[in-house]
């Protein structure tokens, strides 16, 4: 089973996300911020890791830079979350070595199917 | 023709040195005896199912359903395949008779209705006594040969419980 | 999500088929209550599903129609010569724009517009402000159409740095359409310089879709800004049908291509050998070139057989015909079956050549006979929005329904059977799954339900699971219910999938009060009968607190199955290959050592036998050596004693009829290669009879 790591301060963020991810197929590992999710790192390997850009203690840019910098999880697939607005978040996490991204709001179909263009079938 | 003399055609044949007779309209075709596969748990007189041509159709023994003992298979055996509809759902069968005589005409006016045999036995398969050449054939009831209970059969012994 | 968009496309196009039917009936019948519930009906159906994919254009527009029609079901308007030709003309515009539903056109826009004033005006509910001018609406003849895009992708040397899975973006194009990948390894530098985590290869793809370029384009969203992209569309579906006499010739291609001049064409022309060998051979392009280039021909070529294919040769068959195909095609498969036989004993080769073909012949036959039955079953399972919707308003439960697996494929006659089980489990988990939204707040849940609905193949067989995050089954309770209906005895053991079956006992329900939709004692039973006529069988799991999954097993069709044939006497037998899991001897010494509890050893356990010689009543002598198979059944595992097992054999299912509907022991017949048949036995009942009758015995 593919297992995905989502890192967002709000826990509704977290929990619908974490829902449509098992609802997919997928184990769920989660981390609040950037901080909790490089301890999760330290002894995980995720297929893919979904994260908030803005979060305490560490945001999810600076997390994609510590991400594309480890050599055990340089190659793993990151996908920002952002909203309509943010077009520069894009560019920038893409610049850092985003993936992708997820435009808030989401639903079941929509996160599953950006998730499926990164993973593959 | 008037009014209540209408002709018919009647496949006549015998079972136990009996003349039988059975509407035409209830016949598909005679077959020489073909090898049956037995169905398990199932009453004897249900004799098993014949491959007709692709079709499975299950062949009931007369002489056993009457009564009168297995019938023997010889040169003459047949098995008459016919067909009635039932609550809208066409049922074929086999029935197997000691030999299939002729196809005769007869007037509704010639069969005349079961004479009480007793009450030991029951008559419901019989629609009459034809006349034919001053000899006597029972004709079949198709509908009835095989009674509700024996149409819905269940075998032998009831699954209860699970 | 595209194969649920095909099916969404295809329900649409099959309700739109009936919409126009009953529109033109309802033009004579004015007056026919049915038939307008029924043309209402279809708009609904497809503004909701078309909702689900956020297909903005089709829902509001079905959503005014949809209105129009409420207004004529509800009386306030009749049915008028004009509203039958405005209702058709709107139904002709969603099937066109269900041609790419994602993908609204402002032409679509612009007819959308004008219908919906037209409607408006026959309905009486104008808007105040005057339309917005529009262009004239067009022919409506826009049939969806394929283009084909040759995709030139390169991505950047360090486009893994960004975590981007190359698979999984060509994977989500072949996706789209039929595709063909062609990839240049001539950047590959030798392996001393090769960096494993670089990208060197160039892509060339040929991508024939109904999709459009901005669905294309979406694919490469992520990796625009780190690769070289070149998206070009080579033939368009306006510009096909000039172009459908004529294929491009390879040379065409290349010196479209600015690969060569016309002249240095027609040099080479003149010469008799193949055209890109030549060009080849005169260095005048690479192989690679030439190969790429009869890549795009060929696809081309294929683009030209899908497009003038789908366009005609669509065609709605009664299910009756293809019942009798198969029919047709299972007597030429047992014929043939004899024909091999016969073949076989004379040693004639060119009888056995024959016999060969006919035999492949009609494997295939049979093979696209039993296709053509196969549909997937996201149609039922999207019929089921609806009434989850209406179930939950009706009980005041909030729910949704998640369908997964919808491009599954089952035999049409299991489907249509499916229907009617499947509505009655989706009730029974909303009513006594899901709890009431505050209750489930208590218990620090989300409000709203979830029953989901999944399919997935499993072998042979296809498992479609209802799932809820409801309240989960109370074992002790339905056990202390089962030993109180006197189901279990006082001192039987169950395990967790025995004690939930008893909930499919006739007469069986815990629920403690009855409510409108479920819980009326009929029902369970019903559905548990239903799936075993289909040869299927019920797992159920349940945690408490957490939710319930009841799991149907079915077979992919009813009409082959895959069995062992075996011999008791002279009759022969088939078991279903799925439930054996051995083949043993059962010698005298071996019947004699075990004789009293009739168990013999098998991997490390015992395991109880029956003997079908005795339980069909049959009472011969035995033979000196007989054969053991070893099957898992719903009652456990249970060795099957026969004479002998013949071997595997596939065989074509004949229906018994309907003086053997009661049988029980039997599922149907087969008809063998030579001519004789064979009945097909139904484990769970046998082994169910055995135990009864074993318990009688004693």
């Amino acid at each position: 089973m593919k297992q995905i790591l989502i890192v967002d301060d709000s826990r509704t963020v977290r929990d619908s996300l974490k829902f449509f991810l098992k609802e997919g197929g997928y184990d769920v590992l989660e981390g609040a911020d950037g901080v909790e999710a490089l301890k999760v790192l330290e002894t995980a390997r995720p297929n893919l890791i979904i994260t908030d850009v803005n979060m305490p203690n560490m945001d999810g840019l600076t997390l994609l830079e510590n991400v594309r910098k480890s050599p055990d999880h340089k190659f793993i697939p990151v996908l920002v979350l952002t909203t309509e607005s943010q077009q520069s978040i894009m560019e920038k996490g893409k610049a850092l070595g985003a993936t992708g991204w997820i435009v808030k709001p989401f639903d079941s179909q929509k996160v599953l199917a950006v998730i499926k263009k990164v993973l593959g079938g | 023709m008037g009014e209540g003399k209408k002709m018919n055609q009647y496949l006549t044949f015998t079972v136990s040195e009996e003349a039988y007779a059975l509407n035409v309209l209830n016949v598909r075709e005679v077959l020489e005896f073909t090898q049956l596969s037995k169905v398990p748990r199932m009453p004897e007189f249900m004799r098993g199912i014949i491959n007709l041509r692709g079709s499975i159709v299950p062949v009931i023994d007369l002489k056993l359903k009457f009564g009168l003992g297995l019938t023997e298979k010889t040169i003459d055996t047949s098995i008459i395949v016919c067909e009635m509809v039932m609550d809208e759902e066409t049922i074929v069968m086999g029935l197997m008779t000691d030999s299939v005589k002729e196809v005769i005409d007869l007037d509704d006016d010639d069969i005349e209705p079961t004479p009480y045999v007793g009450a030991k036995i029951d008559t419901a398969f019989i629609l009459g006594m034809g006349k034919k050449d001053d000899k006597f054939l029972i004709v079949l009831n198709m509908e009835k040969v095989l009674t509700a209970n024996e149409l819905n059969m269940v075998s032998t012994a009831e699954i209860s419980g699970e | 999500m595209d194969q649920f968009k095909q099916v969404f496309v295809e329900e649409a196009e099959e309700l739109l088929g009936t919409l126009e039917d009953n529109l033109l009936v309802l033009e004579d019948s004015p007056d026919d209550r049915d038939l307008i519930d029924a043309v209402f009906r279809v708009m609904h159906t497809i503004k909701g599903s078309a909702a689900m994919f956020d297909f903005k254009g089709i829902v509001d527009f079905t959503h005014v129609v949809e209105s129009v029609l409420d207004r004529v079901r509800n009386g306030e308007l009749t049915v008028s010569h004009e509203l039958i030709d405005l209702t058709l003309k709107s139904r002709d515009h969603i099937q066109s724009m269900i041609g790419s539903p994602s993908d609204v056109t402002p032409e679509h826009e612009a007819t959308s517009a004008v219908l919906i004033g037209a409607l408006e005006k026959l309905a009486g509910t104008e808007k105040k402000a005057p339309l917005p001018s529009v262009k004239k609406v067009q022919n409506d003849e826009d049939v969806e159409c394929y283009s084909l895009y040759r995709i030139l992708f390169i991505p950047d040397r360090e486009i893994f740095f960004s975590g981007t899975n190359l698979i999984a973006l060509l994977e989500e194009l072949q996706d789209l359409g039929e595709y063909s990948c062609y990839a240049y390894t001539s950047s590959i530098p030798s392996l001393a310089e090769y960096n494993p985590e670089m990208s060197y290869i160039r892509w060339e793809i040929y991508l024939t879709t109904k999709a459009s370029l901005n669905a294309v384009k979406d694919v490469f969203i992520f990796v625009e800004s780190s690769c070289e992209l070149e998206i070009s569309s080579l033939v368009e579906a306006s510009e096909l049908p000039d172009c459908l006499g004529e294929e491009k010739r390879l040379g065409e291609i290349l010196i479209g291509r600015g690969l060569i001049t016309p002249e240095e064409l027609s040099d080479v022309l003149s010469t008799q050998k193949p055209v890109g060998q030549i060009m080849m051979e005169n260095g005048l392009v690479s192989s690679t070139d030439v190969e790429s280039a009869l890549h795009q021909q060929q696809t081309e070529r294929k683009l030209r057989e899908k497009q003038g294919g789908e366009r005609e040769n669509t065609i709605r068959v009664k299910s009756e015909k293809l019942d009798s195909l198969v029919d047709s095609v299972g007597e030429l498969v047992t014929a043939q079956a004899r024909l091999s036989q016969i073949s076989s004993q004379y040693d004639d080769p060119s009888l056995n050549a024959l016999a060969e073909l006919i035999e492949r012949l009609s494997t295939e036959l049979r093979d696209n006979a039993m296709g053509l039955r196969m549909v997937p079953i996201g149609t039922t399972f999207s019929r089921f929005k609806r009434l989850v919707r209406d179930l939950s308003n009706s009980l005041g439960k909030e729910m949704t329904l998640v369908t997964r697996g919808g491009e599954t494929e089952l035999d049409k006659s299991v489907i249509d059977k499916l229907n009617d089980p499947l509505v009655h489990l989706i009730r029974n988990s909303i009513d006594h799954g899901i709890e009431a939204p505050e209750i489930r707040a208590e218990a620090g849940k989300k409000r709203e339900g979830t029953v989901s609905l999944v399919a997935d193949y499993s072998g042979a067989n296809v498992i479609i699971q209802i799932k809820d995050d409801g309240a989960g089954l109370d074992r002790e309770r339905i056990l202390a219910k089962g030993r109180e209906k006197g189901l279990v005895g006082p001192d039987e053991n169950l395990n967790e999938n025995e004690i939930f079956k008893l909930i499919l006992q006739p007469g069986f329900s815990t629920a403690q009060k009855i409510t409108d939709v479920s819980g009326r004692g009929v029902g369970m039973d019903v559905v548990s009968k239903e799936i075993e006529s289909l040869g299927g069988s019920i797992f159920i799991t349940s945690t408490v607190g957490k939710g319930t999954t009841i799991s149907l097993s079915l077979p992919l069709t009813l009409a082959i199955i895959e069995g062992l044939l075996v011999r008791i006497g002279d009759e022969k037998f088939v078991i279903p290959l799925a439930s054996v899991q051995a083949c043993l001897e059962l010698g005298q010494e071996d019947r004699e050592a075990h004789r009293e509890k009739r168990l013999f050893p098998f991997r490390g356990g015992m395991v109880p036998y029956i003997r079908l010689r005795e339980l069909f009543l049959d009472r011969r002598e035995l033979p000196d050596r007989e054969h053991l198979v070893v099957t898992q059944t719903e009652n456990g595992i249970f060795g099957i004693v026969v004479d002998e097992v013949i071997g595997d054999y596939q065989t074509v299912i004949k229906n018994l009829g309907r003086l053997y509907k009661n049988l029980q022991l039997i599922t149907g017949a087969t008809i063998l290669g030579d001519g004789t048949m064979a009945l097909i036995l139904d484990l769970n009942k046998i082994t169910a009879l055995a135990k009864v009758e074993s318990t009688a015995s004693l």
